[in-house]
């Protein structure tokens, strides 16, 4: 089977077209990427990190490190929803790829259902342990907090995996060759042979320890009104040396990604106009963020400056979602031709998914708002004094 | 076939996605029911000022949080992650049909998220109006959820004039549409007391308050019980031809089908006869067998609505041999292997004699020698058969249901399947297809089981 043609693996072309125009459907996949990864960073990398802080830390960053583990629970839930919005588009675009790709790795594919119940289990039970401003885990939730983390970078390793392969069909053959009974696939590999496999893994891994860092400015200014000047001034001081380790890691990795194994028609789609606007911004973005960190460090972070710095991370990883969607197109140039597929608007339930999602949002902020006014009020009430606004 | 095939050993690979399923629904039902119960509860317990109740809700809706938006949510993930890999051909033609409608699905499982954690962690920090609040958005948004998956897998079941007609509306209010709404409702609420029995009755609050919520929880159980029948018969009522004729004919269905009425009558009488009028039963021995009760109703009425599909995933459009009905035609005349790419690059690689050019002659198949010719059609049977049936052991394993059978017998199941099951898919390929597939099966069959006696007992067989 070496001898297969990797072009004659693209599953055949679909008889439905799609149900809205590429670009719309390009645009869903991009947007719910970057917001589905503002939340996975935070587990990711973030895990991790609380974990390192938890045994080597002071109590200040401890104190983040618990603050951090509390959230996991809601981060999770929010993130893993947030990853099914991209996950869908990408299924109605790229299909013809996406399925063999995963069906490939069919079992590590699979594996990430059980891993992510065990870490999201996992994480409640660490949280748990970590109630009543508690900021020192204990016990047998030391090694669950490790095991959560490892789980946590052992899914984002599967998934690197399955995007990776998913535009790597120079491999296709070898693997199912590998892997075949009667030209059945057992899916037992993973895209171990890509040369991109590694950097890209560790390149988003170190964007990761950007976005935590921001977590700690942007919790520190605007969730922890409770917490102390203290806390709230070194949380700045905390996030600067975590965003920079981030950055040199992006830099180091992403530079081994992009100029030493990206396939050279991505690299020049990357390097030539009009990617190349989103390459260096890509590639700069987080340098600017570093920068508001270094003017913030020492000072307590205002409710105003915590939203500015994580309004900033959005926009690095959005800018960063529009350049690895510039990638994946030029990789699959040759093979798939998402712009051919006939396109029958399927307007009625178009508008009424737009219109819910707005609506939905509404909802959501009317919800909040209420529960955070009423619980402010109730608060002071009981304290006695006026309400901290 | 127009994807690569998952070959999973002994079991096949689509039962992996109805293991799954059952597991979730079992949580997802309890999310859509539970919440309802915790919006109608908190509500009352409010209004009763009832403290030893809302202290028994909070520890309920810990419980439901953790079971539902963790197991509940992945596992449902899950089902989608196993159909891509075992049913890719089905999930993309639905995928393309309902996108809007899993994304409409998605912005209400949002609003859950945000409606249950604003419950849980605003416990006590708001008022009870906008306490019950958000345990009201968070049941409705639930709801809404089941209302919407469910145009999806009734579609599955009874596409209607869908394959005529197409369009979004037409697929999601199919003839299956309504009595499934009103059955999943039912069994939301069923199942919902039943969990909710299960966790008063451990969690052991005072025999006062297990009462309260003994006689409170049946009301909706006993509605949710009248739902699932009248659902029921509207979704018997509404089932394909076909599917009719599988519950009529399929031994394990009939037993199946036994089953689920019988458990429905228990259920009906525990519920009335306990919690209904005796709400001291409410132990922890009758709150693990009723809610055992609920799940093999829930496991068995699955594995039945999945079953009676047979031999469509989505009914009259995708095979489960993973082509589209439309296709067979086509595949008789150019042959299977040669209409799916991979099957075709596995034979161009494989037997490049039999290949004219860049096309398979199917015709040359059997000018192969005899160990190539059963190579062959054992990539037949993995392409065309094995979503259904083991290679060797397992899940009607192919050797075990052609046990002793004559090579004729073999060689007609193997070009009209239908007419031995109507649950099988046609053969959708040329007869040299269908022969070397059938030489394939001849080379597993095992002989007839020695030993058996037809007629009365001779000397020798005495010893
Ligand atoms: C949609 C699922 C499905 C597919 C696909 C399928 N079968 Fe079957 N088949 C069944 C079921 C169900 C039975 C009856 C249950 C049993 O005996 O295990 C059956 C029974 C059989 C039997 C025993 C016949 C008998 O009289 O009981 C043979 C032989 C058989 N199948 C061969 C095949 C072959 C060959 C293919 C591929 C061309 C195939 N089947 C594809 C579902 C399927
Ligand atoms: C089960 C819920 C999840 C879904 C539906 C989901 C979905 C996705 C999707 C669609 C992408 C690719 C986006 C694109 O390139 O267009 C992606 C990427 C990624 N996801 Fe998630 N995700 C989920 C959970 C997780 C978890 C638990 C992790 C753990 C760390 C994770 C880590 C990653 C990583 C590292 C990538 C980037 C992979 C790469 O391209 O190299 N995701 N996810």
């Amino acid at each position: 089977m070496e001898t297969v043609n990797p072009q004659d693996l693209v599953a055949t072309l679909g008889s439905g077209g799609y149900p809205a125009a590429p670009w719309f459907l390009m645009l869903f996949k991009v947007l719910g990427f970057t917001l589905h990864a503002v939340p996975m960073n935070l587990w990711y990398a973030g895990v991790l990190l609380a974990m390192l802080l938890q045994a080597f830390g002071g109590e200040q960053a401890r104190r983040w490190s618990a603050r951090l583990l509390r959230q996991m629970p809601v981060i999770i839930a929010f993130g893993v929803n947030l990853g099914i919005v991209p996950l869908l588009f990408t299924q109605v675009t790229h299909y013809r790829v996406f399925y063999p790709a995963t069906i490939l790795i069919a079992w590590p594919w699979l594996s990430i259902i059980a891993l992510l119940i065990l870490a999201y289990y996992g994480a409640y039970w660490v949280a748990h342990g970590l109630r009543g401003g508690e900021t020192q885990l204990r016990g047998a939730r030391v090694l669950a907090g490790w095991l959560v983390a490892a789980l946590f970078i052992a899914i984002g390793f599967v998934f690197a995996n399955g995007f990776s392969l998913m535009t790597n069909l120079q491999d296709w053959p070898a693997i199912w060759q590998r892997t075949q009974v009667a030209g059945a696939v057992t899916g037992v590999a993973m895209n171990s042979g890509d040369p991109t496999l590694l950097p890209r893994f560790l390149m988003f891994f170190s964007l990761a320890f950007t976005t935590v860092a921001v977590h700690m400015v942007f919790d520190a200014g605007a969730l922890a009104r409770r917490e102390s000047e203290v806390y709230r001034q070194s949380a700045a001081r905390l996030a600067l040396p975590v965003h920079v380790a981030g950055l040199a890691g992006f830099a180091v990795f992403g530079s081994w990604y992009i100029f030493g194994v990206m396939p050279e028609t991505s690299r020049s789609a990357l390097l030539a106009f009009p990617g190349v606007i989103f390459a260096v911004s890509t590639a700069l973005a987080p340098g600017a963020v570093a920068v508001a960190l270094f003017t913030l460090r020492g000072r307590p972070v205002s409710f105003g400056a915590g939203v500015a710095v994580a309004a900033m991370q959005v926009l690095v990883l959005g800018l960063n979602a529009i350049s690895r969607q510039i990638a994946q197109s030029a990789e699959l140039a040759p093979h798939l031709d998402i712009t051919a597929e006939p396109v029958r608007w399927q307007w009625s339930p178009m508008v009424l998914f737009l219109v819910l999602f707005v609506a939905g949002l509404g909802v959501i902020a009317w919800l909040v708002r209420r529960a955070v006014l009423e619980s402010r009020a109730m608060e002071s009430q009981s304290n006695g004094s006026p309400g901290r606004g | 076939m127009h994807y690569p095939w998952w070959y999973v050993p002994h079991l096949t690979s689509p039962m992996l996605i109805a293991f799954i399923a059952v597991v979730h629904v079992l949580v997802s039902h309890y999310a859509v029911g539970g919440g309802l119960f915790l919006f109608v509860e908190t509500r009352h317990a409010h209004r009763t000022s009832n403290r030893e109740y809302l202290d028994y809700l909070h520890r309920h809706a810990r419980f439901f949080v953790l079971l539902t938006v963790v197991f509940g949510a992945i596992t449902g993930v899950g089902i989608w992650w196993t159909i891509g890999l075992a049913s890719p051909l089905a999930t993309e033609v639905l995928i393309h049909t309902f996108v809007f409608g899993w994304a409409m699905e998605y912005v209400f499982f949002v609003i859950e998220l945000a409606a249950a954690f604003l419950f849980l962690y605003f416990w006590g920090r708001v008022t009870p109006r906008t306490h019950v609040l958000f345990a009201g958005v968070y049941a409705f948004a639930a709801w809404v959820s089941l209302v919407l998956i469910t145009g999806i897998t009734g579609f599955m079941l009874n596409s209607g004039n869908w394959p005529e007609r197409g369009g979004f509306w037409n697929g999601f209010f199919n003839p299956q549409f309504a009595p499934q709404v009103l059955a999943r409702t039912g069994g939301s609420l069923l199942l919902a007391s039943m969990y909710v029995y299960f966790h008063a009755s451990i969690c052991s609050p005072s025999s006062a308050l297990r009462e309260i919520i003994g006689r409170r929880s049946a009301r909706p159980a006993l509605l949710g019980a009248v739902l699932i029948v009248a659902g029921g018969a509207g979704w018997f009522a509404n089932l394909p031809e076909s599917s009719v004729a599988a519950l009529m004919k399929a031994p394990a269905l009939n037993i199946f089908m036994a089953i689920l009425f019988a458990v429905t009558v228990a259920v009906f009488a525990m519920l009335y006869f306990g919690p209904y009028r005796n709400p001291a039963w409410l132990t922890p021995g009758f709150g693990v067998l009723f809610l055992m009760f609920g799940i093999v109703a829930v496991t068995v009425g699955e594995f039945v609505r999945e079953a009676v599909r047979k031999p469509y995933i989505v009914h009259n459009v995708v095979m489960s041999s993973n082509i589209l009905a439309s296709e067979i035609p086509g595949h008789r005349a150019a042959g299977f292997l040669e209409s799916g790419p991979w099957t075709r690059a596995l034979i161009a690689a494989k037997f490049p004699q039999v290949m004219d050019g860049t096309r398979i002659d199917e015709r040359r198949l059997l000018d192969l020698p005899p160990p190539q010719r059963i190579e062959a059609g054992e990539i037949l049977f993995m392409h065309h058969c094995n979503d259904c049936h083991a290679t060797d052991t397992g899940l009607s394993a192919i050797p075990h249901v052609t046990i002793g059978w004559a090579p004729e017998m073999i060689h007609d199941v193997v070009t009209s399947p239908e007419l031995f099951h109507h649950y099988m898919p046609p053969f959708a390929g040329t007869p040299e297809e269908s022969q070397v597939l059938a030489e394939w099966i001849e080379s597993v069959r095992p002989p007839f089981p020695a030993g058996m006696r037809f007629g009365p007992a001779s000397a020798e067989g005495g010893e």
